[in-house]
């Protein structure tokens, strides 16, 4: 009895690994080529299974007070890492934390790539008046800092993840739409495009079904290095007292004005909130870049990402 | 060249009125105005009070009317107004704040180029050494520590342990050494997260242009490395900076105001954030418009000096 492999062997074929076994492969690769960015992505995979899980991680409620420690505990046995002035767990407030600031970053960066990707595909294969009016709306909310946009947005509508999500999203579309214009006016100039123009393609199908794919990669290396740049949009703003409203657990409000007095008196109230948001900056930057060398080593230090 | 300088200009009061208009609009959707503000922080919350305010301030004048008026005011006679809840004149106010903003963002501008063209030259020239990685991890590391955190943590420890303060009390010129020593930390932090995005670009098209013919036939011919780097890689690998200068700007400008809540530093970006507290919009609109004409104009003059630098560039 003969099998596939044996003939593939006859014909002097190496046999072709199975789809999952080149994933496998490819992430091996990775792993050894890219240690800082191994790192990262398990110092991230952590963050986001602690703040998932942060109710079976020995927490309590971030917002209530404890009955049994006092104001401003120092870090021990049963408050891992201290009080704060109102008695409530600082352990718990970083492991909640998380969530909003990690909510704010995936969110905001899955809207700006469908934006993008759309405006971006638009003024480029389109061209024209499209185009035009495309680049005058980025020249108009590029002149305005990123923060005062934030802070138009947050006095005007409300508070909310939502409203921070969708504003931090507002001031990082024209910075991807930019970088994503000039690859669709090159794909489009490549002959494919016209090979599917040829056998009378709409606009619409060249768009989203040629030109897009090839996108792809500088997508995701935007995405993966936009991230950890939206964090810290929104992590700016709620500090500054502006951000989310105030009593809700997140790494940047513990840093802000309400526990600021008391950071002489309790080192803990500053440094885990302020380290945890670093960390994961610092995590998301390092995975960023190793994403950005395996698949498109030509952007390294192309001044946007 | 020259069309391409005045079709530019041309282009800078049309963006700033698109500006102002959607600036405007969110303002008025704001809920509470300042008649709220100021009549709750009075105690009095008779509707007698907020008619007469809404009717002191304008607010009670149709959308429309108001905008062109507050348009007009700017354009014919450059008068931003009076603030809502101090009744202070805009102008006078922002003249005195936006030399300590300036200040600031250029000093941390410098202190950006400063840090982050050395950094990323040494790691190009060092490329693949240790020197190269660890300087490529700090630059990492400057642009991923939060600005914010970094100056809560040097404004308390060393007070704390050392006795030492490095936010004085504010003071202005007349105590020079003080002076600057309050703007130059502040400035100094924003430029880590500069310096980091800096060395980068620098590294990378420094690498690009060491590669190209041009530095090959340089040591071919015999030239030492020190003199290929000085003379032909130096000026080539810079270029690529002119497209991002202007980003930073406008990031420096962002860094500083959160740095002058940090430093409690009497800048624009401190007085826009006690407006928003008090639901002042003719504050916040004078800001927003300042800071953009400020970075439409410095986008100008980047991009002027790029085609000055670079023979290549042609408008």
């Amino acid at each position: 009895m003969t099998t596939a492999d044996e003939i593939a062997g006859s014909l002097g074929l190496e046999a072709q690994p199975s789809f999952a076994r080149r994933r496998l492969n490819a992430l091996g690769r990775f792993v050894v080529t890219q240690p800082l960015g191994t790192i990262g992505a398990i110092i991230i995979i952590v963050m986001i299974l602690g703040s998932v899980f942060a109710g079976q991680l020995n927490t309590v409620d971030p917002k209530t007070s404890i009955r049994e420690a006092g104001p401003l505990d120092a870090p021990n046995g049963d408050n891992y890492f201290g009080t704060d002035r109102s008695r409530r767990d600082v352990w718990s407030r970083v492991l909640y934390g998380g969530r909003p600031t990690l909510l704010i970053g995936f969110g905001a960066v899955a809207i700006t790539m469908g934006a993008a990707i759309v405006l971006a595909l638009a003024a480029g294969f389109l061209g024209g008046i499209v185009d035009v009016i495309i680049s005058r709306i980025i020249e108009i909310i590029i002149a305005v800092p990123a923060i005062l946009w934030l802070l138009m947005f947050t006095t005007a509508i409300d508070r909310s993840v939502q409203t921070l999500m969708f504003s931090v999203a507002f001031t990082f579309t024209p910075i991807a739409i930019r970088l994503f214009r000039g690859n669709v006016i090159q794909e489009r100039s490549i002959a494919y495009v016209e090979a599917a123009r040829v056998i009378g393609a709409s606009g619409g199908r060249i768009m989203f079904r040629h030109i897009l794919p090839n996108l792809a990669p500088l997508v995701i290396v935007a995405a993966s290095i936009t991230i950890p740049a939206a964090m810290l949009a929104e992590a700016g703003l709620t500090f500054l007292g502006l951000g989310l409203e105030p009593g809700t657990p997140s790494w940047a409000q513990d840093l802000g004005p309400s526990n600021r007095p008391y950071f002489r008196l309790a080192w803990w109230l500053v440094i885990f909130p302020g380290a945890a948001l670093a960390l994961a900056v610092l995590a998301f930057n390092f995975f960023g870049d190793s994403v950005r060398d395996v698949l498109d080593p030509r952007l390294r230090g192309s001044g946007l990402i | 060249m020259q069309a391409y300088i005045i079709r530019r200009l041309l282009l800078v009061p049309f963006t700033l009125i698109l500006i102002s208009i959607i600036v405007f609009i969110f303002m008025r959707a704001v809920p509470g105005d300042a008649a709220d503000v100021r009549c709750g922080a009075a105690g009095n919350f008779d509707q007698q009070c907020f008619d007469v305010v809404r009717e002191e301030l304008g607010l009670n004048e149709n959308k429309f009317n108001q905008y062109f008026k507050w348009l007009g005011d700017i354009v014919l006679r450059g008068d931003f107004g009076y603030s809502l809840s101090q009744r202070a004149h805009i102008n006078e106010e922002i003249g005195k704040r936006i030399w300590n903003t300036a200040q600031i963002s250029v000093l941390s501008i410098a202190f950006t180029l400063l840090i982050g063209i050395p950094v990323g030259m040494v790691s190009a020239v060092q490329s693949g050494k240790p020197s190269d990685y660890i300087l490529r991890f700090l630059a990492v590391m400057g642009l991923s520590v939060p600005g914010f955190w970094i100056a809560t943590l040097l404004v308390i420890f060393p007070a704390v342990w050392w006795g030492v303060r490095l936010a004085p009390d504010w003071v202005g010129w007349e105590e020079p050494l003080t002076h600057l020593q309050i703007l130059a930390v502040p400035a100094l932090i924003i430029a880590l997260a500069g310096g980091g995005t800096i060395a980068r670009i620098v590294r990378s098209s420094m690498l690009e242009v060491l590669r190209s013919d041009q530095v090959r036939t340089a040591r071919s011919k015999g030239l030492r490395e020190s003199a290929v780097v000085s003379r032909h890689v130096f000026r080539p690998s810079m270029i690529a900076l002119f497209t991002i200068v202007g980003l930073q700007f406008s990031l420096a400008l962002g860094g500083s105001v959160i740095m002058e809540s940090i430093f409690n530093i009497p800048g624009m970006g401190l007085w826009v954030i006690s407006a928003v507290g008090e639901r002042d919009f003719m504050i916040i609109q004078a800001v927003v418009v300042v800071f953009a004409a400020w970075f439409l104009l410095i986008t100008l003059l980047v991009d002027i000096a790029y085609a000055w630098v670079d023979p290549r560039i042609r408008y």
